[in-house]
């Protein structure tokens, strides 16, 4: 599994590291990091709920 | 009942003052149906089901809101270019512009000062004890903070509350929607004059606006429409927000206790009164072509009502559904819409309702509330008054 982020239009709300902070970052311009953008299986779950929160959905689930 | 292509029928008023007051027990209805349901009263297809409205939400290339959001023609197609009712890249240019001031990120610098704002306004109101949550403490933050921040002259701010609850009702299917209309082109008579005198404060978000178009960024006629769009959401729905989490601490004491002895919690409870009392209630799409979900389909041509109020209370996603739990897993809920249209300004409605219960927190142990009266608007749901009393915390 993979997490896709649509960079260029994440405004930064930070719902995927509140949710999710294993596997999601924001950094200082408050953009989010993907910590591990292949997922290992143990953290799956924790990254599709952190996708799942992004409110302008900005990141994808890729399978 | 069904139509032809089995879609279940509903037929109730979903905007008469009672369905507004106490819109759940429709809400309820409408989630039972089925994932489609054909509002007879103002035809048009309701999604009221969570899977379903946050699947709508992210089909913005079908599920359009170029045609505009509203559920009346005269408003769907006076909105000239806005971040509200556009599609693509038009869409995602004019947001650009909103956003950059909007963002967390550019929130930061102010976020001490709202703190302070919070910290004084609830000081105050310790002393007094008894007080309306809605007037004392649900408007008096808000107002405050985002007029200035905007750059709104101070002459005529008592125009901004009228303004934003007109506009809210002018998206409506009924009466109210079009009685509501000359305020609404009083706003944009506002904001066009504004945009003309370049009066917004120096360094402020509206002044920004302003250097965008002399920029060159975005044209004359988008430059009223981007300052519109910053003054009609950016009040009623975070006053909304503050006053129903007084109501539910209220009601749900233990709540409260949890909160206060893990402030960490404050962001999930924030999430929590949105989903379970969603300031705007609903907003419409134009489908401009075949619209299907789990085998139901909202006809190309058509319009889909989008239930956010109904979503984030749907049992097949949140467990017990009407239940106040700060706990719960509620990051996705749908009450500030979903998807490229998700509301931009999220994160400073964020600032100040996590700035005002951090305040509260620290400083009271618990709220008695008297008999709430909610207000009638079409769009958002909000109390209009709320008596409360606080017990001071020990300190």
């Amino acid at each position: 599994m993979r997490i896709e982020a649509e960079i260029g239009r994440c405004e930064g709300h930070g719902m995927c590291a509140h949710v999710a902070p294993e596997v999601y970052a924001l950094d200082d311009e408050g953009e989010v990091v993907l910590l591990h953008p292949d997922v290992p299986p143990e953290l799956a779950a924790k990254a599709e709920a952190g996708a799942r929160a992004c409110p302008i959905a900005v990141l994808k689930v890729i399978r | 009942m069904t139509t032809m292509t089995g879609i279940p029928l509903y037929e109730c008023d979903l905007f008469s003052d009672e369905a507004i007051l106490d819109p759940y027990p429709h809400y309820a209805a409408l989630r039972e149906a089925g994932p489609i349901v054909l509002s007879t009263a103002h035809e048009v297809y309701a999604v009221p089901r969570y899977e379903a409205a946050r699947a709508a939400l992210a089909a913005s290339d079908i599920l359009v809101s170029g045609y505009g959001t509203g559920l009346n023609e005269l408003v769907n197609t006076v909105a000239g270019e806005n971040t509200l009712n556009s599609d693509g890249a038009l869409h995602e240019h004019l947001r650009k512009v909103l956003s950059r001031d909007l963002a967390p990120k550019s929130l930061r610098e102010i976020t001490a000062g709202v703190q302070a704002q919070a910290d004084a306004l609830v000081d105050g109101l310790l002393s007094r004890r008894s007080f309306d949550a809605v007037a004392d403490l649900a408007h008096a933050l808000p107002l405050k903070v985002v007029p200035d921040l905007i750059g709104w002259p101070t002459e005529g701010r008592s125009r901004l509350l009228p303004f934003a609850a007109a506009a809210f009702d002018g998206f409506g299917p009924n009466d109210r929607a079009i009685q509501a209309l000359p305020a609404v082109g009083e706003m944009f008579e506002y904001v066009a004059e504004l945009a003309q005198s370049r009066s917004l404060a120096p360094g402020s978000m509206g002044a920004n606006i302003l250097a965008a178009e002399d920029a060159g960024e975005i044209s004359s006629a988008q430059c009223p429409m981007l300052l519109a769009d910053l003054l009609a959401p950016s009040l009623d729905t975070t006053i909304s927000a503050i006053s129903s989490a007084v109501l539910l601490f209220a009601t749900f004491p233990d709540q409260w206790r949890l909160v206060r002895e893990n402030p960490e919690l404050i962001p999930a409870a924030v999430n929590e009164v949105v989903r379970l009392e969603s300031p705007v209630r609903l907003f419409s799409r134009f489908a401009v072509q075949d619209w299907t979900f789990d085998g139901f389909t909202v006809p190309g041509g058509s319009r889909a009502l989008v239930m956010y109020g109904a979503a984030n209370r749907d049992e097949r996603r949140y467990p017990d559904p009407d239940s106040f739990d700060v706990t719960r897993d509620n990051a996705d809920h749908l009450g500030f819409g979903y998807g490229v249209h998700g509301c931009v300004g999220q994160g400073l409605a964020r600032l100040e309702v996590h700035s005002l219960l951090r305040s509260l927190a620290s400083r009271v142990a618990s709220f008695e509330a008297g008999e709430p009266t909610w207000q009638v608007n079409n769009i958002v749901r909000s109390l209009s008054s709320l008596p409360v009393t606080i017990r001071p915390a020990d300190r």
